[in-house]
Parts: C-alpha cells; sequence; structure tokens
C-alpha cells in the first residue's frame, strides 16, 4: 500500500520529495494546490472518498499519514 | 475612534491599566468584554451595537443547535469502522445542514445587504426605529471582517473542525474584541476562545513588546503611510496636471503607503492583544519580497487568504462532483488537465469573491479577475517556466534573478493598486495614459517635485521611513527584533525606545493643520 501511495505521488509530483519531511504540509513544502491534487490522484486510484472533515494538514504531513488516512476508508 | 487618534491612546492606556491589575482569568475576560463594547460603542454606533450582538445571537444558537444533533453521532458511533462512522455522520450532517443553511444566509446576506443597499440607493440609518424602515441600511464597524469570522466558527462546527462555545458573552467577546474589530485580522473565534481560558496576568516582557509593537505600528501609520498619502491624494485629485513620472513615483509610494498603513494597523493590533496575551494570527510577512503573485498573496493579508482557502477553495476542490470531474479528466486527458480543472476553478471562483469582497464596484471586479488570471496562468503554466528558464539557462537561486521577481511582483502590485486607487476605471485609464503622456523625467531633478504636498524634506523623512521598515522587514526574516533588543544592555535598550518615540513625536503626521487619515483597510 505505502509502495502504491509513494508512487502515484510521484506520478504526479515529480518535483517533490515526499520523503524528505514528517511535516510536508507544516513546512509548506505541499500547498492547498498540490493537496487537491494529491487527493484527486488518491481518489481515482485507489476509489474512495475522503471526507471533507478529514481533510487536514495532519493527514497529508507525510507518506504513512497518508497511507494511514486512505486505510480507514477502504 | 481610529487606533491612531487620541481618544483611542487614552482609552487603551485606561483600559490597559485597569486589565492588567484584574486578578483572575474571570475578571480579565469581563474587563475586555466590557472595554470592547464601550469601544464598539463610541466608535461606531449603538445601532451598529444592537445588529452584532443579533448576529452573534444568531450565530450562538445556530453553533448550538448544530451541536445538540451532533450529540447523537457521538453516542451512536461507539464501535464502528471509521467507514462506518463516516457514512453515519453523513446523515447527521444533512440535519446538520437545514440549520447551517438558513443561519448562514441570515449572515452573510447582512454583509451582501449593507455592500449592495448603498448602490440601490437606500438611506443610511440614523436612529434606532430606521432599523426597521424599508430601504435603509446600516453598515456596522468591522462588518466584513466579524461576517466572515462567524462564518467560518459555523462552518467549523459543522465539519467538527471545532469546539462549541457554550457561554453567549464570550462568543460576543470574540466578535466585538476591539483590537481585530474595525479590520481584522480575520480570526478564527476557536482559538481565541482557547485563549481566553488562560489569559495571562502581567508579565513586563510581554507588555513591553507589545508597547514596542504598537508603537512601531504607529510610525509605520503616522510617520510614512499618512505622509506619503499628502503627496498621492495631491496627485490622484488631478492627474491631467501632473508629468508621467510624477504619477509613476505617486502610483509607487501609493503601493507603499498602502502596506505602511495595513501593515502598520496590525502591529497596533497584534500589539495591543500582544498586552492582554493574546496571540491574534499575522497578517503580513514580508510581502514585498515575495517571488511570485501566488507567493505575495500569501503573504499579503494573509488571513482573508487562509479564509478563502479554507472555507471557499478547498469546499468547492473537494466536493465530491467537483472531484469526480477532476478524477475523469484525469482518466480521459491524463493528469495535467485534472491538475489543472482543480487549480483554476476554484481559484477563479475565490479571486471573484475576494474583489467582490474588498468593493462592489467594476474596479474591483476587474481587481479581482485581474489578480485571478495572473495566479491561474502562473499556477498552471508553472511546469513550462521552468522549462523555459533551464533552456535559457537561468540560474533562478542567483540574486539577480531574485531581485528581478521581487521587482516583477511589486511592478504587478502597483499596477492592481492603479485599478482601484482612483476608485473608478475611468480613473485608472487616466492613470495609464497620463504615464505615458509627458514623461518629464527632470522633474526628479528640477525641483517640481516637492510642491504637490509634501517638500523636499518631507519627502527625505518618506525615504528614510521606508528604508526603516524595508530593514525591520529584512531582519525580521532572520532574527527575532524584540528578544534581541531586549538581551542588550538596559542603557542601549531604552536610548532605542526613547529614540522610537521620538521618531513618532517628531515625524508623526498631526495637529490641527492634518487631517489623520482613517485606516484604508477599516474602509472594508
Amino acid at each position: 500500500m505505502r509502495e502504491k501511495v509513494k508512487q502515484v505521488l510521484t506520478e504526479n509530483y515529480p518535483e517533490i520529495d515526499f520523503e524528505s519531511s514528517a511535516e510536508l504540509v507544516d513546512d509548506g513544502i505541499l500547498d492547498s494546490l498540490t493537496m487537491v491534487g494529491i487527493i484527486s490522484a488518491l481518489s481515482m486510484e485507489f476509489g474512495v472518498v475522503l471526507p471533507y472533515e478529514d481533510i487536514v494538514p495532519e493527514n497529508f504531513n507525510s507518506i504513512d499519514a497518508m497511507v494511514e488516512l486512505l486505510e480507514k476508508f477502504m | 475612534m481610529t487606533y491612531n487618534s487620541l481618544p483611542f491612546v487614552a482609552f487603551f492606556a485606561c483600559f490597559a491599566a485597569l486589565y492588567l491589575v484584574m486578578p483572575g482569568i474571570r475578571l480579565r475576560q469581563a474587563v475586555i468584554l466590557l472595554g470592547s463594547l464601550a469601544f464598539y460603542l463610541f466608535a461606531g454606533s449603538p445601532h451598529a451595537l444592537i445588529m452584532i450582538a443579533a448576529v452573534s445571537a444568531v450565530v450562538y444558537a445556530a453553533s448550538r443547535a448544530i451541536d445538540r444533533v451532533y450529540a447523537g453521532y457521538e453516542s451512536e458511533k461507539e464501535g464502528l469502522t471509521p467507514k462506518e462512522a463516516a457514512a453515519l455522520f453523513a446523515g447527521y450532517k444533512k440535519r446538520g445542514r437545514k440549520i447551517l443553511v438558513p443561519a448562514l444566509l441570515l449572515i452573510a446576506g447582512s454583509l451582501v445587504y449593507v455592500k449592495t443597499a448603498r448602490l440601490l440607493g437606500f438611506t443610511q440609518v440614523k436612529s434606532i426605529p430606521d432599523l426597521l424602515s424599508f430601504r435603509t441600511y446600516l453598515v456596522p464597524l468591522g462588518i466584513s471582517y466579524y461576517t466572515f469570522s462567524s462564518v467560518g466558527y459555523l462552518l467549523d462546527i459543522y465539519w467538527k473542525k471545532a469546539k462549541c462555545e457554550r457561554n453567549w458573552l464570550r462568543l460576543l467577546l470574540c466578535m466585538t474584541f476591539f483590537p481585530h474589530i474595525v479590520q481584522g485580522p480575520i480570526s478564527r473565534y476557536d482559538r481565541l476562545l482557547k485563549q481566553l481560558d488562560r489569559l495571562p496576568g502581567f508579565s513586563y516582557e510581554r507588555v513591553c513588546f507589545g508597547l514596542q509593537r504598537m508603537l512601531w505600528g504607529y510610525f509605520k501609520k503616522i510617520a510614512v503611510a499618512d505622509r506619503i498619502a499628502l503627496f498621492t491624494s495631491t496627485v490622484f485629485a488631478d492627474i491631467e496636471s501632473y508629468a508621467g513620472m510624477e504619477i509613476l513615483i505617486a502610483v509607487m509610494l501609493c503601493a507603499v503607503e498602502l502596506y505602511a498603513d495595513f501593515s502598520g494597523c496590525m502591529d497596533i493590533v497584534l500589539g495591543a492583544a500582544q498586552l492582554m496575551g493574546i496571540t491574534l494570527e499575522e497578517n503580513f510577512k514580508q510581502p514585498f519580497f515575495s517571488r511570485s503573485a501566488a507567493e505575495f498573496w500569501r503573504r499579503w493579508h494573509i488571513t482573508l487568504g487562509a479564509w478563502f482557502k479554507d472555507y471557499i477553495y478547498m469546499p468547492i476542490a473537494m466536493s465530491p462532483r467537483f472531484m469526480k470531474t477532476s478524477v475523469n479528466l484525469r482518466k480521459k486527458h491524463g493528469n495535467r488537465a485534472g491538475q489543472i480543472f482543480s487549480a483554476a476553478v476554484p481559484l477563479a471562483v475565490v479571486w471573484l469573491l475576494t474583489g467582490l469582497w474588498h468593493g462592489t464596484g467594476p474596479d474591483y471586479i476587474v481587481w479581482g479577475c485581474y489578480w485571478g488570471v495572473i495566479i491561474i496562468l502562473g499556477t498552471i503554466l508553472a511546469p513550462e517556466f521552468k522549462k523555459l528558464a533551464e533552456r535559457l539557462r537561468i540560474d533562478t537561486e542567483s540574486f539577480g534573478w531574485r531581485l528581478f521577481q521581487m521587482t516583477r511582483t511589486f511592478a504587478l502590485f502597483c499596477i492592481g493598486r492603479m485599478l482601484t486607487v482612483t476608485g473608478s476605471l475611468t480613473g485608472f485609464a487616466a492613470l495609464v495614459h497620463g504615464l505615458f503622456r509627458n514623461p518629464k523625467l527632470w522633474v526628479l531633478f528640477n525641483g517640481s517635485l516637492y510642491k504637490h504636498g509634501l517638500n523636499q524634506k518631507n519627502f527625505y523623512v518618506v525615504l528614510f521611513g521606508i528604508l526603516l521598515i524595508w530593514t525591520a522587514d529584512m531582519l525580521q526574516a532572520r532574527i527575532r527584533i524584540r528578544e534581541n533588543l531586549a538581551a542588550q544592555p538596559i542603557v542601549l535598550r531604552w536610548l532605542v525606545y526613547y529614540a522610537a518615540v521620538l521618531l513618532v513625536l517628531v515625524f508623526g503626521k498631526y495637529g490641527s493643520a492634518f487631517n489623520a487619515s482613517d485606516f484604508i483597510y477599516g474602509g472594508f
């Protein structure tokens, strides 16, 4: 699962090193535009609908956080 | 009673003296509430106080009702998987929406009404019975700011991202809190409410830092912004009479004026709140050092941008229908098409609304579209710009390139300012025409520049002020100025304090011959 998520992320945003930080949003590496793109790509790949209540920085700060969020709704 | 008036200084001195000797959190809260209501009464009007109290009652009643609906969800979700809990919550949200939507219509509707009533020729309310008359309107102090904060608070309750406040007076305190009511920052009430629970007692360092920041704000506003206004208002009042070079200088100075005015006010506001032990959100982060338009708007009026991001941009981009269209586009036309769609559409809505928030005239609508187009194009063409820079072998991290990018951002800001500064699009056309009609470069050297509201000595004061603000911004990006100052020997510290007070007293523009300007963003 983790590898698949990482692959989707790097395919869509090759210029971002998603392993460089455990605070991707808080460190400003991911802005809101990128977050929207990531959510759209992950929703397409894994066929999940993420509720807006769960779209918070903590759930996108690292690949592991995103995996955990996806697993909650799969 | 504006923040730069003598009555406010007297009011704040009395308030601070009373607040700082109050023992216990509840008494401090009471002093803030009474102080805020008194400020609202004097700076606004009794009718406006009735209006804001009514809006706070609606916000309170709606948030409590939604909270009561969600109480059922909390007990039912036990033992469910996250997916099942999400499905259950979706049902509760539907019930919550029945309370949320009418409340939002009422609150946001009052702002829309105020913004359009003037255009429709309605008359302004002069007495309390007028409130019930047909075709009248009232502009309560800070309506744009408290409306946005209230809508944000209700939406956070609806999405379960904030805790519901159970005491109406505390919510009223947040809404009327006098440091942020006039021109923001657009506060998040849940964050402010948390701080109210731990209002600290007297601290010399905190009071000192707060007063220092207020003093710095007064310098920016009174010594720099108000002084520049003398020149810009003279030139913009009669554009046809001035040379292109004079108009160019006025345009550049009016951009700096807006920054000194608005960020100066924020320094006063944040300093006043800091004295009470409350940390309000920062609204500026050295915006003129931005390398792109998008970065500029992340560093200028930060709380407005954050509000639009959280309550307009993200809900649109995350809505199931929008997400479905974005996914379909990705499948059919590739990732790039999906990325462009999910960036461009919500941004277009955000910038149209940002324009309307600033004003309902065509100049502000064009202004919103202007920034929207620049930011959308900058976002979707970013990969092409990157490739072009590589092909042209531009070192994008070199000082020269960064300076070019900052100058370009400043130029874009100046053009945006030209769109609205005269109050009409015909004024903008006159400005553009005036810029190129008769440049007269020699006005820089023959002294005629100093005959339009600012003499040579005052021009030098403006340049000194700009240099000081620019240096402070540069230092602020690297070090914590006030903490560093606090670590210096007492003699040096007090020399700096005296020098700062003298700067404001000597260079401040006030007195009977000078008509103190209101803060520019107070008009929104």
